[in-house]
């Protein structure tokens, strides 16, 4: 073997605050080959990227080094004085973050930023020189039509893209080592699953060590041969990515492992009992007017939603899933009837919602309720917890005794303390307060509860816990549950039918196992493709991974939506929009060559 | 070509914020008391005089009727005569009525044009005093919040905030001016003039500057582009005066366009402290001499530098920040 590049010894990273001292990075120690990609993972928390942080000092108060040293080429980048440190930092080093669309400054265009980082950090590099490198780095990460994009700001450019830019910013200086930490995090599946790729094509042709940093295992497997786990900022165990995933030997690892959800291995798919229709949605349509950037008085239209329908029955669980984009936010506030569809009908237990009266709606308001994400921005502030319960109660007309007992029952039922009734909800974890959410939804006895990826800022733990919840209520109230989500794990284990929407549309509305199992758009083949998994994935990348990113809804391609970016598209697909056909077993599809009897990849 | 469209669409705005301010003044003057016609030929005229000049004047005509004609004479860039202002430049009183020199009366237009440059000067002597104290200081205290920058922009902003400028007028002019011999102070002889009224002006400028800096400033400087620029491998001198300043001046571009009208007032009180033959100082002995012609002609071209001025911040906005959108 031949001399680390990053040799890591002994670290200790301290956050002090109001005189008390807590260790973040605790004694770690670990070493880099040249050209290896690393992976480190460890729950949000852990310590991480504190540690990332660490190896380029980028550390500034609270926050503290406190022992150790990190050998980079040779040298101990914590006793390099400031001159031979800025001669490392994004120079020798690169570093790409989470954040894509906050890492550069929101008003100059990227290209020029760029070339500014590579001339501060190379200043033999003249002006010309530096612009021909970053215009051919832009062509290898494949940004489209590089040299007009050279000139864009940040704000024109979508997450994926933009995070292109960032693994630009870090490889141009030719550095030897790059740290990325949480890269595809804020991205979509199918766009994560393309900067994997490039990163993987890109450091074999440049040699480049990696330290890849995610909160998920099955991310770091797709590129880290070997792998560190972090947990309370100590490396727990290391070893081969295939080995630890294999047979790990720590019970935290273990722990981590079994909070991966199976997709394929050994799942159950949820069935549902036949029940009346809850929820019809027939052929809803919504569009919006933009205007138009620089014209006087030209709009755009951008349609969000085109002509979607579908039914949930009683006592079901649908999902909806789709990238960002796909219009599955709009869909959810025509659901939720904050927003009224331009076309088409929702009824709701038979009633068309646009013909009911005021009064009527605000009764059957409380039928269906929307639970959203950020359970912090949706509570009512400065409310002692069992008065925040009660509060949807008291607005539709119950009396104060009437309204206490109820809201005292619901807080039993969603696992809340007693003890918490009269207290204001500081210091509650992001748990608990989705419980209040769904105590406050639940004491209005609903029939159907939307919910707007409520579960994705929740640990897996928490997510578990609350899932069974829904279970629970599930099998008291006979609740129907629409899940918008765009963690098909999440929706593999809750659901009964699901859609997938593609660009305003439903490509394909199938039962779980026909979705999974045998899917017949090549959009749902793509996304499952796209999913990293330590299993094995039964739609290999190699067959169903997408290139390119969807177009803008403002400017849709003529016939198939979907066909700029499908493997399989052919000369008709430009020509006709193909409907959504039924299928067998009461699922649709809505592609001309769709999937038919081929199989998954099962081994 | 989307400059174009954006001007146009500001300017249809602004014509009619305009228009309605015209209205609006010429209303609000026909109504309040006092009689211009016996302003004009003096408080020793007789009745049948003082009509017949409201004749010779149109005062008599219905207030529609009037107003349409002195709109129709706006548009030729008529802004009318002063009722009292002789072309010398003295005004009068209650001389007397048959006094030859009353008839050759002021144009509004060139009263305004002739005092503008002096306010302008005034405007930008001062803008450029407070902006150099502010900005560095602001800047400063944006870097280190908490730290003792941060403090003395807060303490300095306060004492600017809580000085009354007549206050601060008479006290420099007492100091500088009467004690120390150093500036001259009352009217005007000179650029030497303008310095202490800039001053005055500047102080009462720079707590606004101060504020939306530091706090802009401290903003930017929590925001992750700059947080990570020097792992990126940029230097601190760089990262701050290129990209936090950069970002930090959008706000305070906005708020120099939105204080523009504090700033008039400002003026208002400065040049009459002084005695500044400014656009100020013209406003308030119109107001005193109940110069209606010259009133509703300050007011609207005042309105009509708002709406430019405006216009002109926000075009300079999306120079520094090409994500704005109007
Ligand atoms: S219709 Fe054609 S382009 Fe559209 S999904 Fe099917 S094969 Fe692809």
């Amino acid at each position: 073997m031949s001399d680390p590049i990053l040799a890591v010894s002994n670290l200790g990273v301290d956050l002090q605050r109001e005189g008390r001292i807590k260790r973040i990075v605790d004694n770690v120690s670990f070493a880099l080959q040249p050209g290896e990609v690393l992976g480190l993972v460890g729950e949000a928390g852990s310590g991480k990227s504190v540690l990332a942080r660490a190896l380029v000092r980028a550390i500034a108060p609270p926050l503290e080094i406190v022992s150790g040293k990190v050998v980079f080429e040779g040298r101990d980048i914590l006793s390099l004085d400031p001159r031979a440190l800025a001669r490392v930092r994004g120079n020798r080093i690169g570093f790409i973050g989470a954040n894509p669309m906050g890492s550069l400054d929101p008003r100059l265009p990227i290209g020029q930023q760029i070339v500014e980082k590579l001339r501060s950090v190379q200043p033999e590099i003249g002006r010309a020189e530096a612009r021909d490198r970053v215009l051919d780095f832009f062509g290898r990460v494949r940004i489209p039509s590089p040299s007009a994009r050279f000139h864009e700001a940040p704000f024109q450019f979508s997450g994926g893209m933009m995070q292109r830019v960032m693994i630009v910013d870090a490889l141009v200086s030719d550095p030897s080592l790059v740290i990325a930490d949480n890269i595809t995090q804020p991205l979509d599946v199918t766009v994560a699953a393309q900067i994997i790729r490039l990163i993987d094509g890109l450091r074999q042709s440049l040699n480049t060590a990696f330290l890849f940093i995610s909160s998920s295992l099955p991310v770091v497997a797709q590129l880290a041969e070997r792998t560190l786990v972090m947990q309370r900022g100590q490396i727990v165990e290391q070893g081969l990515t295939s080995e630890l995933a294999a047979n790990p030997r720590q019970p935290y690892t273990r722990t981590l492992l079994s909070r991966i959800p199976p997709i394929w291995k050994d799942v159950m798919a949820p069935t549902a009992t036949d029940g009346e229709a809850v929820l019809k949605v027939d052929n809803v349509v919504r569009t919006y007017f933009v205007r138009r950037r620089g014209s006087f008085n030209a709009y755009n239209q951008v349609q969000a939603v085109r002509g979607v329908s579908f039914t949930v029955k009683a006592g079901e669980n649908f999902g909806i899933v789709g990238e960002s984009g796909c219009g599955k936010s709009t869909l959810t506030r025509l659901l939720a009837w904050l927003e009224q569809p331009d076309g088409g009908r929702i009824a709701f237990l038979g009633k068309d919602l646009s013909h009911l009266s005021a009064h009527s709606l605000t009764e059957m308001r409380k039928s269906f309720q929307l639970l959203l994400q950020d359970p912090y921005g949706s509570l009512p502030a400065g409310m002692p917890l069992l008065r925040m319960i009660e509060e949807p109660l008291l607005i539709h007309g119950f009396d104060r005794a009437e309204a206490a007992r109820r809201a005292q029952e619901a807080m039993i039922e969603v696992g809340l303390d007693a003890e918490l009734a009269h207290r204001l909800p500081v210091g509650l974890s992001a748990g608990q307060r989705q419980r209040i959410n769904i105590a406050r939804a639940l004491v209005l006895r609903p029939r159907l509860l939307i919910l707007d990826e409520t579960l994705s800022a929740l640990d897996q733990v928490e997510q578990a816990e609350l899932l069974d919840l829904f279970n629970r209520l599930q099998a008291t109230y006979g609740f129907s549950y629409v899940f918008i989500s765009h963690d098909l794990a999440l929706v593999r284990r809750m659901c009964h039918r699901i859609a997938v929407m593609y660009l305003g549309r439903i490509v394909e509305l199938a039962d779980n196992t026909t979705l999974f199992e045998q899917p017949h758009h090549p959009y749902t083949r793509a996304l499952l493709s796209a999913m990293p998994t330590l299993e094995h994935n039964h739609f290999p990348h190699t067959r169903y991974l997408l290139d390119g990113e969807p177009p803008s809804p403002i400017d849709l391609p003529l016939g198939c939506s979907f066909r700029s970016r499908c493997p399989r598209a052919e000369n008709d697909c430009q020509k006709t929009d193909p409907p959504l056909l039924a299928l067998a077993g009461g699922n649709y599809a809505a592609c001309l060559h769709r999937h038919e009897k081929e199989t998954a990849d099962v081994e | 070509m989307f400059v174009l469209s954006f001007l146009l669409r500001r300017l249809l705005q602004g014509s009619l914020i305009i228009l309605l301010v015209i209205f609006i003044i010429f209303t609000l003057l026909r109504v309040v008391p006092g009689d211009p016609a016996r302003l004009i030929v003096g408080g020793m005229a007789p009745d049948a005089v003082v009509a017949m000049k409201a004749k010779e004047l149109g005062l008599d005509r219905p207030i529609p009727i009037q107003f349409l004609s002195y709109l129709s004479d706006l548009a030729t860039g008529d802004l009318g005569t002063s009722f009292v202002r002789p072309k010398s430049g003295a005004s009068l009183g209650g001389s007397a009525f048959d006094d030859s020199t009353r008839e050759d009366r002021a144009k509004v237009l060139d009263l305004i044009l002739g005092t503008l440059p002096m306010t302008l000067q005034l405007a930008a002597l001062s803008l450029a005093i407070a902006l150099s104290v502010a900005v560095p200081l602001g800047t400063l205290g944006g870097l280190h919040p908490g730290r003792w920058p941060d403090k003395l922009a807060l303490g300095l902003g306060s004492i600017c905030v809580s000085t009354p400028n007549f206050w601060l007028g008479i006290v420099l002019t007492l100091f500088l001016s009467v004690k120390l011999k150093l500036l001259p102070a009352i009217g005007y002889r000179g650029f030497s003039y303008t310095i202490l009224p800039a001053i005055v002006l500047a102080v009462e400028i720079i707590p606004f500057i101060l504020r939306t800096l530091t706090v802009s400033v401290a903003q930017v400087m929590r925001e992750e582009f700059i947080q990570i620029a020097p792992i990126r491998g940029l230097t601190r001198s760089r990262t701050v005066l290129l990209h936090a300043l950069g970002n930090a001046a959008i706000p305070l571009v906005n708020l120099l366009g939105v204080q523009l009208g504090m700033l008039l007032g400002g003026v208002l009180v400065v040049e009459f402290i002084f005695d500044y033959p400014g656009l100020g100082l013209l406003t308030i002995n119109a107001v005193l001499q109940r110069d209606f012609p010259l009133i509703q002609g300050i007011a609207i071209f005042i309105s009509v530098m708002f709406v430019a001025i405006n216009i002109l911040v926000d075009l300079i906005a999306m120079t520094i920040d090409p994500r704005l959108e109007y």
